[in-house]
C-alpha cells in the first residue's frame, strides 16, 4: 500500500502534516475504518496522496478541511469493498454491546437485543448519511466540522442526519 | 451511546502516527510533543517536551517557524502536536502574571554536551530577581576562565525563561546579549524586580 521509497524532502513535508494534523486525522480514519492496522495503511496514503498534491493546493486553502477530504475519501475507498465494511461495523456493534452492558455476565437483556438491531440498522445506511450520523451522535460535532471532514457543506451534513434518524425512526432497512 | 474510553483511544491514535511516523520518515525515536503560547508579553512561545520532561521553550514566528526547528534539529524524533502540555502553560502564565517567578518543571538536558549542561544547571539555580555574570556561572560550571564559553552555552540554551539565562549579565553590568532579543532580556529583568546594572 505504501511505497518503499520517499525522498527526503518528500518526507521532511510529510514529517509537518504529521506533526501538526497526524493525531486529529488518525482519530477520524480509526473512527469510520474501526481497524487499527487499516487505519495506519490509510493514513499513510492519505499523506502520500496529500504530499503529491501539496504543491497544487491553491495559497491560503484550508490545509486542514483538505487533509481531512483525502483522509474521508481514502476511509471510504477501504471501506468500499463490502465484506470488510460489514466485518467492521458487526465489530463495531459488538464492541458497543460490551461496552454498554451493565455485568460481564448478566446475560442477554432486551435493551442489549435492540441495541444491536439499532447499529446493524445504522450499519445498512447510506454511506455518507451514515458517516454524518455517527460524527453528529457518537462524536458530538457541529454541522460545520462535520462538513470538514465529509467534504459538502454544513446545510449537506444536517440533510444527511436527518435523513439518516428518519429512515431509523420509520425502520427502513435497505438503501 | 458509549464509545472506548478516551484513554484507550489516545493510545491507539499515538499508536497510530507514530507508526506511520516510522514508516514514512524514518523517524523512530521517542516523540517530542509540542504546543504554542500565542499570546504572553514576550511574544510567541513555543513549547517541547519529551518523556523526561521540557526540551524546548523558544522565542519563535509562528508554529511553522517552530515545527522546522523542532524537525531539523531531532532529525530521527517523531514531532506531535499537543495540547496537553497545560503545566508548562500554567506555570507561563502564573510567572507572566506575577504570581510566581520560579518554576517546578521537569527540565531535560541530557542531550546536551556536558558542559552546557553544567552552564545551564548553574543558571538555573539564580533565584528571580537576583543577577549572575557569565563568569560566575563559568566558574560554578567548573571552567573560571570560559565566559565566553559560558555566554555562548547560554545563547543556544534551548529552554529559555524556565532555565533563565536572563538573570546572567557582562561583568561590568551590561545586558549581554539574549537569544530572543536584549529588550525581552530587559523586559524579564524588570517584571522580576532586577535591576540590570546593579550586580
Amino acid at each position: 500500500m505504501t511505497p518503499t521509497t520517499i525522498s527526503e524532502r518528500a518526507a521532511e513535508r510529510i514529517a509537518v502534516l504529521l506533526a501538526r494534523h497526524g493525531e486529529e486525522l488518525a482519530r477520524h480514519i480509526r473512527r469510520m475504518v474501526r481497524d487499527d492496522d487499516a487505519a495506519q495503511d490509510i493514513l499513510q496514503d492519505t499523506l502520500i496522496r496529500a504530499h503529491g498534491a501539496l504543491a497544487r493546493l491553491p495559497a491560503g486553502a484550508n490545509t486542514r478541511a483538505w487533509l481531512y477530504r483525502i483522509a474521508t475519501n481514502t476511509s471510504l475507498n477501504h471501506l468500499r469493498s463490502r465484506s470488510r465494511e460489514r466485518a467492521a461495523l458487526e465489530r463495531h456493534a459488538a464492541e458497543r454491546e460490551v461496552a454498554a452492558a451493565p455485568e460481564p455476565d448478566a446475560g442477554v437483556t432486551p435493551g442489549e437485543t435492540e441495541r444491536a438491531t439499532l447499529w446493524a440498522r445504522v450499519a445498512r445506511l447510506p454511506e455518507r448519511q451514515r458517516l454524518a450520523l455517527t460524527l453528529r451522535i457518537v462524536d458530538e460535532l457541529d454541522y460545520e466540522e462535520i462538513a470538514t471532514r465529509l467534504g459538502g457543506t454544513a446545510a449537506g451534513a444536517r440533510a444527511n442526519v436527518y435523513q439518516a434518524t428518519r429512515k431509523l425512526r420509520l425502520g427502513v432497512h435497505t438503501r | 451511546m458509549i464509545t472506548e474510553p478516551i484513554e484507550v483511544e489516545r493510545r491507539a491514535v499515538e499508536r497510530i502516527v507514530l507508526g506511520a511516523f516510522g514508516e514514512l520518515t524514518g523517524r523512530r525515536r521517542e516523540p517530542l510533543r509540542y504546543a504554542m503560547m500565542e499570546d504572553t508579553p514576550v511574544g510567541v512561545l513555543g513549547l517541547a517536551s519529551g518523556a523526561r520532561g521540557l526540551r524546548h521553550l523558544s522565542y519563535v514566528r509562528d508554529e511553522d517557524d517552530f515545527l522546522k526547528r523542532l524537525l531539523d534539529e531531532h532529525g530521527d524524533v517523531p514531532v506531535l502536536r499537543t495540547d496537553t502540555l497545560d503545566d508548562v502553560r500554567r506555570a507561563l502564565a502564573r510567572y507572566f502574571a506575577g504570581k510566581r517567578l520560579d518554576f517546578d518543571l521537569r527540565v531535560d538536558l541530557s542531550d546536551l554536551p556536558t558542559f552546557q549542561r553544567r552552564v545551564l544547571d548553574a543558571t538555573a539555580r539564580i533565584p528571580a530577581g537576583r543577577v549572575s555574570t557569565y563568569g560566575e556561572v563559568a566558574s560554578r560550571a567548573g571552567s573560571p576562565r570560559a565566559s565566553r564559553a559560558a555566554g555562548n552555552a547560554l545563547h543556544v540554551n534551548p529552554v529559555a525563561i524556565v532555565v533563565p539565562c536572563h538573570r546572567v549579565l557582562r561583568a561590568d553590568g551590561s545586558l549581554g546579549g539574549y537569544g530572543g532579543g536584549v529588550r525581552i532580556k530587559e523586559w524579564l529583568l524588570a517584571h522580576e524586580g532586577a535591576r540590570p546594572g546593579v550586580v
